[in-house]
């Protein structure tokens, strides 16, 4: 976000990280200093481009992009008139060339196409289907609804699991408290030797802890998954489609290297060819390296290709 | 390894006649390329012949060859036989009329230090070039990058060589292991190194596998020192059987050793009249312009001064 300046004050964004940018309807952004001061002097013009504004039309912005957050704004107010839904259409042709058309307002209105033609139009398609515009409105209203309701519930859910482990935290500090105060008074008051009275102590303390480990092991049975799927519900699921094809049979890589056969790396110390290698030095060996692996590598360069003859 | 190895399937030939083709079809290509951009003043013996060709590029191995013993630090073997793998397997497909050797030996042994993974500073590099200053120095240097490319293009971009070093260590090995017959495997060493540092000077690299070459290194030197092996070659090579894979192990050795006899370093006279010959050329096809825009092109490396006037790097300068 460092990389924006603010166009008016240049300097402030880059020195004040917390300043945020507002965007107007012009599709340029001020910091929130600039913006009072435009606004103290009563002048309501945009600094980059002259156009007649007012406070109320300055948002903060979301996007690091100025004209992300211009285009944003205009598809609200667009959609808020164009707010058919895909089942009010006969078909997919339909709801597909319904969208373009909104796509195309959008578009004219962000980047000044054509801008007088448009608003035309929206106000005709406005006039023409009030009351369906309103239905929709209200049907969209009633989903958000149920929508927020469920946020709701889910919110107050998590709340009501974090009071009630508070909760049982607290009841088992004071039972631990209650145990230890037990001991004390009994210390004080009982006829009973010291050492029996902690071996009970100790007794009870760990029946308590094993009470409280339980506890915390026993789960909530609960019938409902958290995708919301009732548990013991049966959903039903296509077959998966059975693919048959030959069966993999693993055949060892083979290398011809025209030659006389190379022991392998691992049997070269056993054959002894070890001994006529210079042996790896303690900082080889930290590597990974080792005497075989030279060996190896020169007994294979020496065999590959012995038996190639171009004639 | 070399079984599946770029040099196995591209760069082994069959016999000696078809690698003399190709240099004989790369002295005819150059030839013809002249002739058709229709240079005037020249006849056809100002052009080299395939022998004169030969001589120079035995020349010039032999300096190489000098200049990566007398290198410091001190090169490994197996990066000297790879710069003289890239100088050979280049002026297989080009003349030396076309490129200089000069130029060319050392960019070989450049991108053979940088291939071996033999740590050189380019100005460490042509630091080990004593007759020149600074200057020349970084002159040397600057042709040297010019080249790396082209050289690449020309070794078909196949860069990885296997010299029969590590074979010739692979073997005695073995046969301390498996063949105690021979009391002393390492007795055979000197002359079996002698054997592999001459036959590097030779086309024997274009023709055998580098496991051959290092079991005739070691098969020589032993009958030299009167030891027989047959029974290792019988025995833990596994050759008892295969009477046929036998035979023509012992024809290839023998055609080895052949072509190893047939070396001889060129004579003084014959190669100062080479040169000569070969620097009237140089400087009459006047290619070294173009030489100079080869490679870098695509960085706009083009802006550079065509250095017709200064002379590139006089012989003497080198070692």
């Amino acid at each position: 976000m460092d990389d924006q300046g603010c166009p008016r004050c240049k300097t402030t964004k880059y020195r004040n990280p917390s300043l945020k940018l507002m965007v107007n309807v012009c599709g340029h952004t001020l910091c929130e200093n600039c913006v009072e001061m435009l606004f103290v002097r009563g002048s309501g013009n945009c600094v980059q481009c002259d156009t007649p504004l007012r406070k109320s039309n300055f948002r903060v912005q979301l996007f690091e992009d100025p004209a992300v957050d211009k285009e944003v704004e205009i598809r609200k107010k667009v959609l808020k008139i164009y707010n058919k839904r895909d089942f009010d259409f006969p078909g997919l042709r339909e709801y597909n060339d319904f969208l373009e058309q909104v796509e195309d307002i959008v578009f004219n209105l962000t980047n000044n196409i054509d801008a007088e033609n448009t608003k035309l139009r929206m106000e005709q398609y406005q006039k023409e289907n009030k009351d369906l515009i309103q239905r929709n409105k209200v049907k969209l209203s009633r989903e958000h609804e149920d929508l927020e309701e469920l946020l709701l519930q889910e919110q107050q859910g998590n709340e009501q699991r974090r009071l009630d482990l508070l909760q049982e935290e607290q009841r088992q500090l004071q039972a631990k408290r209650k145990n230890k105060q037990a001991l004390l008074d009994e210390l004080e008051k009982s006829q009973l030797p010291a050492t029996i009275l902690l071996a009970q102590h100790k007794v009870r303390a760990a029946k308590l802890e094993t009470q409280i480990e339980q506890q915390k092991l026993a789960v909530k049975p609960t019938n409902l998954f958290s995708t919301g799927i009732h548990m013991r519900q049966t959903v039903s699921l296509q077959p998966v489609p059975k693919i048959e094809e030959v069966l993999y049979k693993y055949k060892a890589l083979h290398v011809e290297t025209y030659g006389p056969l190379v022991p392998e790396l691992e049997q070269l110390g056993r054959l002894g060819y070890l001994n006529h290698v210079r042996a790896a030095m303690p900082q080889d060996t930290a590597g990974g390296y080792t005497s075989a692996l030279a060996c190896h590598r020169a007994v294979q360069d020496a065999f590959s290709g012995m038996f190639v003859f171009k004639r | 390894m070399f079984h599946n190895s770029s040099q196995g399937k591209y760069w082994i030939w069959k016999n000696e006649d078809e690698i003399e083709q190709k240099r004989c079809k790369a002295n005819l290509k150059f030839r013809n390329k002249i002739l058709e951009s229709g240079k005037p003043g020249l006849s056809e013996s100002s052009f080299m012949e395939r022998h004169e060709e030969d001589v120079l590029f035995r020349h010039y191995e032999r300096r190489m060859m000098d200049f990566c013993n007398a290198f410091k630090p001190a090169m490994p073997k197996s990066v000297v036989g790879t710069a003289i793998m890239y100088f050979r397997r280049f002026f297989l497909f080009n003349s030396i009329m076309e490129y200089h050797p000069r130029i060319i030996m050392l960019t070989c042994a450049y991108l053979s230090c940088k291939v071996d993974e033999f740590n050189v500073s380019s100005t460490q590099f042509v630091g080990n070039l004593l007759q020149e200053t600074p200057a020349g120095q970084e002159r040397v240097l600057e042709q040297i990058l010019e080249f790396e490319l082209l050289l690449i293009q020309q070794l078909k971009f196949h860069l990885v060589v296997h010299n029969p070093y590590r074979p010739m260590e692979g073997l005695l090995i073995d046969l301390k292991t498996r063949y105690p017959a021979l009391e002393n495997p390492e007795s055979l060493r000197k002359s079996a190194d002698d054997f592999l540092t001459q036959a590097t000077i030779t086309d024997a690299g274009l023709l055998f596998p580098p496991s051959q070459i290092a079991l005739t290194a070691i098969l020589t030197s032993a009958s030299r020192a009167g030891l027989s092996m047959e029974s290792y070659l019988n025995e833990c090579l596994g050759m008892k059987e295969d009477k046929e894979t036998l035979a023509k192990m012992y024809e290839s050795m023998r055609r080895m050793k052949t072509i190893l006899k047939k070396y001889e370093l060129p004579k003084p006279e014959e190669v100062n009249t080479c040169k000569k010959k070969l620097e009237r050329i140089h400087a009459e096809f006047a290619t070294s312009s173009n030489k100079r825009k080869r490679g870098y092109e695509e960085d706009g490396h083009v802006t550079k001064e065509p250095r017709l006037t200064e002379e590139i790097m006089s012989d003497e300068d080198m070692s």
